[in-house]
């Protein structure tokens, strides 16, 4: 006795080549982490994210490179670049601070922010130059 | 004596301010663009860190590999962990001259400039051409060239080798700012 009709076949393995197509296809298109509701795991004040910058960069990558972290800190300035909203974090570095570039959408909330305010802002870091480099950061509700 | 030695040490200090003039940008943008015949790949940085001394024409830049953002996420995630490797290497550096720096005006005219362009650990002499202007609010320099992966020992391997082009057209664009402090 056959188990399946010839039909039958066809039909599961078509169903297969659906599922598979479809995963392939999620995998390609997976979307990037969601950061606007996604809880950083590391929390740290400007001042302390710089001084390890400074300290040992290499163990500081390590440590921080493309993770979500939340950095506490003053505002020292704010500016809009292409559309986009950039704060500076104050550090006791004379030179370095904390630019968090925001998205598009914590861009339009940037007329609610003032310099000397205290803030809390997360974001993926990406290193390390003149300042430590947050990106697609958004701003946390106190 | 410790009064002459302060008027001293300022009258240094002051020189050296006038003799260094700096224009810094730390938000200059870079774009990369692959166009191959399954898919055109584009990645933008916003974050790259550029100097130039206005006293010798002299150029650094520095580019956070992590910071080039792409269209899909699995692209950004081959880029870093596969490509360019920027755990290993995060940054790109470039150091350079701009050739005939005294040439320029307030309107944008072309010039060159001549150094090493470091990514993935591999140096390369390179002569870029770009639109370069100065007026009292900064230098503002852009302009587009390409670049060989293979100069900079990047692999692509054969799978996806029809997705990705040998040859990257990499474009800048900088606004220069006197810097202070």
């Amino acid at each position: 006795m056959k188990l399946l009709s010839k039909k039958g076949m066809l039909f599961i393995f078509l169903i297969i080549a659906i599922i598979g197509a479809f995963i392939v296809y999620k995998m390609a298109n997976k979307s990037h982490l969601d950061i606007s509701s996604s809880a950083p795991k590391i929390t740290i004040e400007a001042t302390k994210l710089i001084d390890e910058f400074l300290i040992d960069e290499t163990t500081a990558n390590t440590n921080y490179l493309d993770k979500l972290i939340a950095v506490k800190g003053t505002i020292s300035d704010i500016k809009i670049e292409d559309k986009k909203g950039i704060i500076s974090l104050k550090t006791e570095d004379d030179f370095g601070s904390v630019l968090c570039h925001l998205s598009i959408e914590a861009t339009q909330n940037l007329s609610e922010l003032e310099i000397g305010q205290n803030i809390q802002i997360k974001g993926i870091c990406t290193g390390f130059l003149m300042d430590v480099i947050l990106v697609r950061c958004e701003i946390i509700n106190q | 004596m410790n009064y002459l030695i302060s008027t001293l040490a300022l009258f240094l200090c002051l020189h050296t301010a006038q003799s260094q003039e700096r224009y810094l940008t730390k938000n200059g943008t870079i774009t990369f663009f692959s166009k191959a015949p399954i898919e055109n790949i584009e990645a933008k940085n916003q974050q790259v860190l550029s100097i130039i001394d206005a006293s010798n024409g002299s150029m650094a830049i520095s580019i956070l590999m992590k910071s080039f953002l792409f269209e899909k996420a699995l692209m950004q995630e081959h880029f870093n962990e596969n490509y360019v490797e920027s755990d290993k290497f995060p940054k790109a550096t470039f150091k350079g001259t701009i050739l005939n720096f005294s040439n320029i005006s307030a309107s944008a005219s072309k010039l060159q400039v001549k150094g090493t362009l470091t990514i993935h650990g591999e140096s390369k002499e390179i002569t870029i051409e770009g639109l370069f202007s100065k007026t009292t609010s900064g230098i503002i320099a852009t302009g587009d060239f390409i670049i060989n992966l293979d100069d900079f020992k990047v692999k692509i391997p054969a799978v996806v080798a029809k997705n990705i082009a040998k040859n990257i057209k990499v474009s800048f664009d900088f606004n220069h700012q006197p810097f202070q402090k």
